[in-house]
């Protein structure tokens, strides 16, 4: 286990901290399929966590299940203490998990602005009857939030497009700003669905360096499922591994690249010891 | 007794007509996910050209009848290839509203033509001819009314099971994209189904002229009905949108039937919304109906 | 590109958008005012009649746009909601029965009857919604229309309220002894029965859709808005799904309401087939040619719909038809708005108002480029962060940050 935080018991030795995210024995089936079964661990707070998988592994299904929009058949999810199952839909937010999505358009005509603001949901106040008299509360409201939005642009470096419906941006961008939306909740966990799908090699990077950010000038506790095993082995603290809904590895991101059911389940019975090259980001500061 | 034999009698021969514009409704829907608001004035369209074949042009019934599902299908092509095909992808109620649009185009263009006055429908057979059994009268176009409902529905069932475009119009109904994939061609899919709608609407319609006399422009408001008879069934179901039909044209006429012994406590007219009524009930209880598959969508 | 600690000076764009932001706006505002003075004092009491119905309508067109085309429900129910409005107004409003069969009416004032209708619209929309708004799509739609339906049927029998199949009158404003539709001098200047209408609707028209406007630039608008373009979504980032639409569907019940009761006010004698399913669709024909979603479209829709067929009335552009051919003004409408609902669907989604924005987006890039033309863009091109950067020169930006 990595120790992120040094914290000692009363003998003065060193202590893990208590897991922000807790799986259990996670199971989900629907129409027949069994997205996940048995899936469990935990993530500690402010760690880079990375789930991968081939395509159909279940990563999103376990994106998913967090979201609350999937209902497991068997097992538990613990998040800060609480019982996440017991959860709707859109507590998770309140609750202080943000998500992107793995695919971008689906609200083409809103604004960058208005899409982070959207992000902040659950940290305003305003229903509709003070929103329409707006003098007061809401106007404040608006300003404070405002600011802190474009505040946040201004991080990921999107504060010029701020007024750009999200459907005329580039892909790359739009996923940034997906990202930025997330991270306007002021979110304890931040679970970033294949962020880099369908991008280059130079946006990859970016989004990697972002991703980078967040968890060391942030602290900010991240759960990355992607299918880019290079980005994943150069930036996660710790991986797992699922193939056909089961966990078949987890750990630091050297122990799984070299474990043979890992291999196996990516490249076939052929290949015996991996050899995957990782993506040559730094990760020493930028400046 | 006699009178609740004779409620049953016209309740089932109403129930056809509900079940051949569900039908109608059905079809499109199965195809294309598309609920063709227009389908009542198809229906109207169909049933005015009848007339107007008849009286107007002086054709047998036959061939005005032939006239008419021509003309229908003609405008139901038509409105499928050159509008409905740009509407893929676009949000529910844009496309309901499209075709709420056609059809308000296609009912102004009625009354255009024909006046907003009422207009005799083409009766095949005389209004009274028929057969009595023990003081309840059978007459011959609710009789037969009843007939072609059931042909038809044996035919569409024909089509669907054993025929190569049945079942590609099934297979599209399914999963678009692996129709596509399998090399159906789906605009043909399209255009059949808005075209077995159109044909099928004109038969209810004509049906539904002889059960009324008369036929004026409003006519095409008796299709909504249709709703509550096919969200009993099943949007997606064939036999759904017969047992729907015939259940909502029961539950109506009997309604009817009775609904003056208790004026007191319920008024006049009930008879009009219990379908809508039914209907309701129906969404909360059991959304996809008594033969449905789908999911409808909740929250 | 780095994600840093805080940045120190206050950002562009944190000003949320304001109505009055430009002078260009004043302007505006001001010429508009103008325009309505000078009407109200030339118009005739024709022109009046029109320009009122449609202010009415465009009250009812906002609240179906709140519903329909801000938050994405399906409606055709809106004629119940108007008529709920306009029986309230009726019963709390109305004379009271001089002799039996009359319909009820307990006479009190229109500062009670007329935020009464609205309210009450309200109340019901909130007992109805929980159980229509489980349903999308087409389902809602079909619900919504057979509240009409259901609503004839409730109106044509609750006699004591609607006074049945042959309808009722209406109560009219009035303060103290000047009734609203008589004509009335006061301090020497003699107003006619239109423009105490006209002085009395376009106030409550500009305070809704002010009210609608402040709603759809704060939280609850976004939250409606997104519900409108992806519901998983909308809820994945914490927005309450239910209480949205539970939100919206009120807001729209009240507007209806309220409109209700005006129509029915105005006209002075309604009868229960009145509120009917061709006036729902006349609505939504209306927020789909004015604009959905769009303040401005919902009175520009209104005005197409409901004024036009008294305009071509008014010059008689259509020759007088007879019960076996020929279409009546009516029926020209439909026939009209009909073919355009087709059109604007196929071509322009945003309606009247979205061709007045693309235009705009086309003379823009045409100064631009001073006449280069070219394909005018639903959304204005932007520069990439890049030249962007460039052009603001001092932002405290490092190398990688392109594309």
């Amino acid at each position: 286990m990595s120790d992120l935080s040094a914290r000692e018991n009363k003998h003065g030795q060193p202590v893990a901290p208590p897991p922000l995210l807790s799986v259990e024995g996670v199971s989900v089936r629907f129409a027949g399929v069994k997205a996940l079964t048995d899936v469990s661990f935990q993530v500690q707070p402010g760690e880079l966590f990375a789930v991968i998988g081939p395509n159909g592994a279940g990563k999103t299904s376990l994106f998913n299940v967090f979201s609350r929009v999937y209902q497991p058949v068997a097992g538990r999810v613990t998040f800060a203490g609480r019982d996440l199952l017991q959860l709707k839909a859109h507590q998770v937010a309140r609750a202080g998990i943000a998500r992107t999505f793995q695919n971008q358009g689906q609200f083409p005509t809103t604004t960058v602005l208005d899409y982070l603001l959207l992000g902040r949901h659950t940290r305003m106040r305003s229903g509709i009857l003070f929103g329409g008299i707006y003098i007061g509360m809401t106007r404040n409201e608006e300003k404070t939030n405002r600011a802190y939005c474009m505040h946040i642009l201004e991080l990921v470096g999107l504060q010029h497009v701020y007024n750009a419906p999200l459907g005329s941006l580039p892909y790359g961008l739009q996923k940034r700003a997906d990202v930025a939306r997330a991270l306007a909740l002021e979110p304890k966990l931040l679970l970033l669905d294949e962020p880099v799908a369908g991008m280059s090699t130079e946006e990859t990077e970016d989004i990697a360096a972002v991703i980078l950010d967040i968890k060391e000038q942030l602290g900010i506790t991240q759960i990355l499922v992607e299918h880019d095993m290079a980005l994943v082995m150069g930036i996660a603290d710790r991986v797992l591994v699922l193939d056909f809904g089961r966990v078949i590895a987890q750990g630091m991101p050297a122990e799984v690249q070299a474990d043979p059911d890992v291999i196996k389940a990516y490249l076939g019975e052929e290949f015996g010891s991996g050899v995957t090259d990782t993506l040559p980001i730094s990760t020493d500061d930028k400046h | 007794m006699a009178y609740f034999i004779q409620l049953v009698f016209a309740g089932v021969a109403l129930g056809c007509i509900y079940a051949l514009i569900g039908l109608g409704f059905s079809i499109i829907f199965k195809a294309s996910e598309v609920i063709n608001f227009a389908q009542g004035e198809l229906l109207l369209v169909g049933a005015y050209i009848v007339s107007a074949g008849v009286f107007a042009l002086h054709l047998t019934f036959f061939w005005a009848l032939l006239l008419g599902i021509a003309g229908t299908v003609i405008i139901a092509l038509l409105f499928e290839r050159f509008v409905m095909w740009r509407m893929i992808g676009r949000p529910v109620f844009s496309i309901l509203m499209m075709t709420i649009g056609l059809g308000i185009v296609l009912q102004t263009f009625v009354i255009w033509i024909w006046g907003s006055n009422p207009i005799p429908a083409a009766t095949p057979f005389g209004v009274t001819s028929g057969f009595n059994i023990g003081g309840v009268h059978f007459g011959t176009n609710d009789i037969w009314t009843i007939i072609v409902t059931a042909v038809v529905c044996a035919a569409l069932f024909y089509f669907f099971r054993f025929t190569k475009y049945g079942l590609a119009m099934r297979a599209t109904a399914l999963d678009q994209e692996a129709a596509l994939a399998v090399g159906i061609n789906i605009r043909t899919v399209y255009a059949l189904a808005w075209g077995i709608a159109a044909a099928i609407a004109t038969i209810g319609g004509v049906f539904l002229a002889i059960d009324s006399f008369a036929i004026d422009p409003t006519f095409s408001s008796t299709a909504l009905l249709a709703f509550p008879a096919i969200i009993l069934g099943g949007l997606d179901s064939v036999s759904g949108a017969v047992v729907g039909g015939i259940i909502i044209g029961l539950a109506q006429v009997l309604t009817a039937g009775y609904e003056s012994r208790f004026a007191n406590v319920l008024g006049a007219g009930i008879h009009e919304i219990t379908p809508y009524i039914i209907m309701i009930l129906v969404l909360l209880i059991r959304p996809y109906g008594l033969f449905g598959s789908r999911k409808v969508e909740r929250i | 590109m780095s994600v840093s600690a805080p940045a120190r000076k206050s950002p562009i764009g944190a000003q949320p958008p304001r109505l009055l932001s430009s002078p260009s706006r004043w302007i505006s505002v001001c010429l508009a005012l103008i325009v309505v003075i000078v009407f109200f004092v030339v118009a005739s009491e024709d022109w009046l009649t029109i320009v009122n119905y449609t202010l009415i309508a465009a009250i009812a067109a906002l609240g179906l746009n709140v519903l329909s085309g801000y938050t994405g429900q399906v409606s055709l129910g809106i004629a119940f909601f108007m008529a709920i409005g306009a029986y309230t107004a009726a019963l709390l409003g109305g004379t009271p029965p001089s002799s039996p069969g009359d319909p009820l009416g307990f006479g009190l004032s229109f500062l009670i009857w007329l935020p009464a209708a609205g309210i009450v619209a309200a109340l019901v929309g909130a007992l109805v919604g929980p159980t229509a708004l489980r349903l999308k799509g087409f389902y809602l739609g079909i619900v919504t229309l057979s509240l009409v339906f259901i609503g004839e049927y409730i109106f044509l029998n609750a006699r004591g309220i609607t006074g049945g199949p042959q309808g009722r009158t209406f109560p009219v404003p009035a303060i103290g002894d000047f009734s609203f539709d008589q004509q009335n001098t006061i301090f020497g200047v003699t107003l006619t029965p239109g423009q105490q209408f006209f002085l009395l609707i376009l106030p409550i028209l500009a305070l809704s859709a002010l009210f609608v406007y402040n709603v759809m630039r704060s939280r609850a608008g976004r939250a409606f808005r997104a519900v409108r373009d992806n519901e998983i979504g909308a809820a994945i980032m914490g927005v309450n799904l239910f209480e949205a639409k539970m939100g919206a569907f009120i807001l729209s019940s009240f507007l209806a309401g309220i409109a209700g009761a005006l129509y029915a006010s105005y006209t002075r004698y309604v009868i229960p087939d009145n509120w009917n399913l061709v006036l729902s669709i006349q609505f939504v024909a209306a927020i789909i040619v004015g604009g959905i979603a769009s303040i401005w479209g919902s009175i520009l829709g209104a005005f197409f719909v409901f004024a036009l067929p008294q305009v071509i009335d008014h010059f008689s552009l259509v020759p007088p038809s007879s019960g076996s051919g020929g279409l009546t003004s009516g029926d020209l409408n439909a026939l009209i708005y009909g073919f355009l609902i087709i059109v604007f669907l196929l071509f322009e989604p945003g309606g009247l108002i979205g061709l007045a924005r693309r235009s705009q987006a086309l003379l823009r890039k045409f100064n631009r480029h001073g006449g280069e033309g070219g394909e005018p863009a639903e959304i204005t091109d932007l520069p990439s962060a890049s030249d962007a950067q460039r052009d603001v020169g001092d932002s405290a930006v490092t190398r990688g940050e392109g594309a």
